[in-house]
């Protein structure tokens, strides 16, 4: 009898054991976040962006943490910047430069945004566009937007959105082409070496003001000849008035020649 | 008698250079009375230049303007100019003065001078030392032909533009050496000063003047702050030396700034275990947005390569070494204004950027 009492506690011990194990697993299992998010399935967007993402991995690694000499990692980036980057076909780039530049986009705005949402649920989330953004930003205010550009952006952008140069080879863009959401996008995440304007430095309506005054800029149209960044055909009126001139004094000899 | 032979001197070397004189006459009859009148005239126009040369520097030392557009006059209105007609009555003067001067010598030239036709051969080769002679003695007649001698008023008229121009002309740079134009303090001092702000540290604000917690500044991102002067004009032109890039570096950046400060005694940290302690609060620095080559608004920030750029003549610094000049014409770093956080969670100037002067090099700034 003792040896078979001490025999059965024994094995109600181990099952206590087992049974203790398997309920802190259990929980740990339910309420790591890491674990979970693992699990968690991609929205419908981000499978698709998932198929695109082909696309990026020799540069950007398989699960975006980045290739050395190739490209950054993608962790924390989120969908904002993955969307400027992707429409305004900087990305996929074309080699390594002083500065990728604009060029025509490979993915449509639709595999762009899936791309972002991709980026944003599976290698953790950053800046994001604002759900209304297409609606919300109808409502920018020109003239405080103004006055936003000439403190934020014209130091490099200049007073027209015409661009100007930065070291080494590299520049701030033209503004000409950028649509809103590609100025909203560039605010947000800072792309290469634009500085980043956070929310909490420019807010939504902010951006959308600055927005609204980059799209009268470029509503602007040049009167004709070499604009200059909207300085005016200045050199066409220099190379008028100096050949005109010579044309006219030259015409005044030839008739007092005449006479 | 020695003028008529010396003219026939000169008439014989011209033949023999193969110059014939073949007219030569004074406008007017010695003496005349019109040569009188047009002495007189030339002597005015001198007159008029030494005078309004001597009013320029009249002007230059006495005539009143406000020193400095940050003393009173930083504001435009109507009428409220800083200098108050000091620079158009210097431009009036100095231009009557060559104005007259060249008007005196051109009358001289086309009323006293006599008029003379003469008509040379072209010739071959050098002039024989014979020949050289004959020129020397036509350059003197020429002299003689002034009529310096003859006409007294003139030599006395032309000392008048010599002394008038001369005065001009040395007024700014010995005026420079009498008078500091610098006004006390205002190069060394700007709005982060506590004395702009009733003696208490000056807090950082927009150009709105909100002011500024260090959350509102993304990491990579970059703010323009002002003095939040007790005054309200911190963004003005009042202030206009003082605004300084706010910017939030990414964490290995920050550490390599705070290794890089610990070699400059002004802005390394105080205490070795708080990060805080020292120029910068967290990942957050300030810099001068003066250019320290001419003054230019240097806010051209790289958020990748860490480096400001100056857009007037492209000198560029490197922030994670304490604002270096990497290229471009500065040589001098842009100063860093040393911030912290006070009790109400708003960043606040420690310091007026460390007595250093900001902005570019002046007579009397001290080597940093």
């Amino acid at each position: 009898m003792v040896s078979g009492s001490r025999t059965r506690r024994k094995v109600v011990s181990a099952l206590r054991m087992l049974a203790a194990l398997m309920l802190a697993g259990g929980i740990y299992t339910l309420i790591s976040p890491g674990a979970a998010a693992n699990n968690a399935p991609l929205s419908a967007a981000a499978q698709e962006g998932k198929e695109l993402y082909a696309s990026c991995i020799s540069c950007h690694g398989e699960n975006g943490q980045g290739v050395p000499d190739r490209g950054p990692s993608l962790v924390g980036v989120g969908s904002a910047a993955v969307e400027f980057q992707v429409e305004t076909g900087r990305m996929p780039a074309a080699g390594q430069n002083a500065q990728i530049e604009r060029k025509p986009p490979q993915f449509d705005t639709n595999q762009a945004r899936q791309l972002g949402a991709y980026i944003q649920e599976q290698f953790g989330g950053g800046p994001q566009f604002p759900a209304d953004f297409d609606s919300a930003v109808k409502n920018g205010d020109i003239a405080r937007g103004g006055e936003l550009f000439r403190i934020n952006c014209s130091s490099c952008h200049a007073f027209s959105g015409g661009g100007g140069a930065l070291s080494s080879g590299k520049f701030a863009p033209s503004l000409a082409e950028s649509s809103a959401r590609d100025i909203y996008g560039a605010m947000l995440t800072g792309p290469q070496n634009m500085p980043v304007f956070g929310d909490n430095q420019l807010t939504p309506e902010q951006k959308y003001d600055v927005i609204a005054y980059v799209q009268t800029l470029q509503s602007d149209v040049d009167p004709g000849g070499w604009g200059l960044g909207r300085f005016g055909p200045t050199t066409e009126g220099i190379a008028i008035f100096l050949f005109g001139m010579v044309a006219l004094a030259f015409a005044a000899l030839w008739i007092a020649g005449k006479s | 008698m020695t003028e008529k032979s010396r003219f026939e001197i000169v008439r014989e070397g011209a033949r023999k250079d193969g110059i014939e004189i073949v007219h030569y006459e004074s406008q007017f009859a010695p003496g005349s009375k019109t040569e009188n009148r047009m002495v007189r005239i030339v002597a005015f126009f001198f007159l008029l230049s030494g005078f309004a040369g001597l009013a320029f520097v009249a002007a230059y030392v006495w005539w009143p303007f406000t020193d400095f557009p940050s003393v009173d006059g930083w504001e435009y209105a109507p009428g409220n100019s800083p200098m108050k007609g000091f620079t158009p009555i210097l431009g009036l003067t100095l231009g009557v003065t060559l104005l007259a001067l060249g008007l005196g010598i051109l009358t001289w030239g086309k009323k006293l001078m006599p008029h003379e036709i003469a008509i040379q051969e072209r010739h071959v080769g050098g002039s024989s030392p014979e020949e050289r002679k004959l020129t020397g003695n036509t350059l003197a007649f020429i002299g003689q032909e002034f009529g310096l001698s003859r006409r007294p008023l003139l030599k006395v008229a032309l000392a008048a533009p010599a002394a008038g121009l001369g005065a001009a002309a040395l007024a700014v740079p010995v005026g420079m050496l009498i008078k500091d134009p610098h006004h006390p303090d205002i190069f060394f001092t700007t709005g982060f000063n506590p004395v702009n702000n009733n003696g208490k540290p000056v807090r950082l604000m927009r150009e709105d003047n909100t002011y500024i917690r260090p959350e509102d500044v993304s990491v990579g991102g970059q703010i323009t702050a002002f003095p939040a002067t007790a005054d309200g004009h911190g963004a003005s032109n009042k202030y206009a030396d003082s605004p300084v890039l706010l910017i939030h570096l990414r964490q290995q950046d920050a550490d390599h700034l705070r290794g890089q400060l610990q070699n400059h005694s002004q802005n390394k940290l105080q205490n070795p275990s708080d990060p805080n302690s020292g120029g910068m609060y967290g990942n957050l620095v300030a810099y001068s947005k003066i250019c320290t080559h001419a003054g230019c608004p240097a806010s051209l920030y790289e958020q990748q390569t860490n480096k400001l750029l100056c857009p007037c003549h492209q000198s560029q610094f490197l922030i994670t070494e304490n604002a270096r000049p990497v290229f471009g014409p500065a040589t001098r770093r842009l100063p860093m204004l040393p911030i912290g956080l006070d009790e109400e969670g708003f960043l606040y100037a420690k310091s007026d950027f460390g007595g250093v002067p900001v902005g570019p090099a002046f007579w009397e700034k001290p080597e940093a």
